[in-house]
């Protein structure tokens, strides 16, 4: 599913992210990614999105070799991996639905299409009742789910989320990866980047630490260990 | 056809939802194209203005009595090859008179020593108009040749020679000076309707994040800015004509009282509108996308 290959990427300030990354993620996994501040693990989600290049090696998404991608194709690159930030990202000025169905206006979709899936990807967050609200009218959780929600859209078979507990309180955080839980088990490879302990050691999953940009530990039922 | 369909949606949405911001464009533009209607009205007045002082110089050729209608003919017809001559009236010995009598009939002594004297004393007139005060000059110069020498008794020109070149100088300068100003006005409009534009972009930076995080082109991104510079185009187009015409029918009385031949600015505006305003819509659409497009395209790199 995801193919990174000595990976490399060095800042024009010189600072360097990531240091010959090797890594391999099959279909239908949940993998953490840990590790302290500055260890590289915004950037790999930078490039799994082809935000950032990698300056050595290649990153393949299902046989896609997205290292130097044409910048004309990076929409629909972003299209078939859903991403959640720790900061929502959700267009303020937008209602809940809104923001959701931007995410399919943008693909061209037709509207009878729209219609159909916003309502179903609320459900399974269960904001059908926000739809009409705006981002300001919601709680952290209410805009995270929303932002999962969007995510949702495409059918995706890879979410990435950086940090989606990150501005939550422990309910709510325990409350989304419930959901991302649920969206793994339809065998969507969920990729979670996150600083929280808890999180990752009742998960009971995949667990790759970071370090000075290289992986420095990766167990298939890890815990978080920094 | 669907996309273009959403673009349109969605710039009406920003429209809508960033009200204040699109009223402080829309406002500027419309500040700057008074400005420039307003210049535009001053060189039109001015040359107006200029154009009707210079109608009422001419030069008067007054021929001896005993010039004969051949003679002065002859001198009509070499006068008439200029090309800068652009209207000759000859006035007979008779209508001279005439004009003489009616304009002193008031002062008995004149009329009685005309009288006494049993005969026309005038001789023809003949009144040049050409088309630059300074052509006068070369027609002068023309008639002082000794063929015409016992024909011609004076030339009124000498009299007007110092207006003419004082008349000169101030459309020179009036005209340079006006060109500098609408120069400076038009970059000092240029920046600041730039820098408005690349503020308002700046704002949604986020926004445009969002939207390329989400998957969405960068033709979908700026699409819906490209039709917000029409719809600035058009409101500010539409405000600006609006005023300028009301601000007409305001001023043309007053216009009418000072420049003579019934000279309206309204007039003007309503026989050039689509050169006039056509060319302010074309510079505001280029103004505005330009802008946009630039301001854009930092955050479009991918």
């Amino acid at each position: 599913m995801i193919k990174i290959t000595g990976v490399t990427k060095i800042y024009p300030t010189g600072t360097p992210a990531l240091r010959h990354l090797n890594l391999h993620i099959g279909a239908g996994e949940f993998v953490s990614i840990v590790g302290q501040s500055g260890t590289g693990k915004t950037t790999l989600v930078k490039m799994l999105i082809a935000e950032e290049r990698p300056n050595k090696g290649t990153i393949e998404i299902g046989g896609w070799d997205i290292s130097n991608i044409d910048p004309n194709d990076v929409p629909y690159l972003r299209r078939q991996i859903g991403v959640v930030f720790q900061d929502f990202k959700l267009l303020p000025k937008r209602t809940v639905y809104e923001n959701i169905a931007f995410a399919l206006e943008v693909a061209g979709e037709q509207r009878h299409r729209i219609h159909q899936v916003v309502p179903q990807v609320l459900e399974i967050v269960n904001l059908a009742h926000k739809a009409d609200s705006y981002p300001f009218q919601l709680s952290g959780g209410e805009q995270q789910r929303t932002a999962i929600a969007r995510s949702l859209v495409h059918r995706p078979k890879i979410i990435v989320a950086d940090e989606p507990t990150g501005n939550l309180d422990s309910i709510n955080a325990a409350e989304i990866v419930d959901i991302l839980k649920k969206i793994n088990e339809f065998g969507t490879t969920i990729i979670l980047v996150t600083h929280n302990r808890e999180i990752v050691n009742h998960l009971r999953r995949r667990v790759i630490t970071l370090h000075g940009g290289e992986i420095v530990n990766d167990e298939n039922e890890g815990k978080y260990k920094l | 056809m669907q996309s273009l369909l959403r673009i349109i949606k969605f710039a009406f949405q920003d429209l809508a939802r960033n009200f204040s911001l699109s009223f402080m464009t829309v406002f500027i533009l419309v500040l700057m194209l008074l400005s420039v209607n307003t210049l535009w009205s001053l060189d039109v007045l001015t040359n107006a203005a200029v154009e009707a002082v210079k109608k009422q110089i001419d030069i008067s050729i007054y021929f001896v009595p005993e010039a004969t209608d051949k003679n002065v003919n002859e001198i009509k017809s070499y006068v008439a090859m200029f090309p800068e001559v652009t209207d000759i009236k000859l006035q007979s010995k008779e209508q001279v008179l005439a004009a003489f009598r009616e304009q002193h009939k008031l002062q008995k002594e004149a009329l009685d020593a005309l009288d006494e004297l049993g005969k026309n004393p005038f001789g023809p007139t003949m009144i040049v108009k050409t088309r630059e005060p300074k052509d006068y000059k070369k027609i002068i110069d023309a008639l002082n040749v000794p063929e015409y020498e016992n024909l011609i008794e004076a030339k009124s020109f000498d009299n007007h020679e110092d207006a003419i070149e004082r008349l000169q100088n101030i459309t020179n300068r009036i005209e340079r000076i006006g060109f500098g100003l609408t120069v400076l006005f038009a970059l000092i409009s240029f920046l600041i309707i730039f820098n408005t534009i690349r503020v308002a972009i700046n704002t949604q930076r986020m926004e445009i994040n969002i939207k390329r995080l989400v998957g969405a082109s960068n033709w979908f991104i700026r699409g819906p800015y490209f039709v917000e510079s029409l719809v600035f185009t058009v409101l500010s187009m539409a405000f600006t004509m609006a005023i300028v015409f009301l601000g007409l029918r305001w001023i043309d009385p007053y216009l009418a009282v000072v420049l003579p031949n019934g000279f309206s600015l309204t007039n003007y505006f309503y026989s050039n509108m689509l050169v006039l305003f056509g060319v302010q819509a074309l510079a505001v659409l280029l103004l505005t996308l330009l802008s946009s497009g630039l301001a854009m395209r930092k955050q479009l790199k991918t």
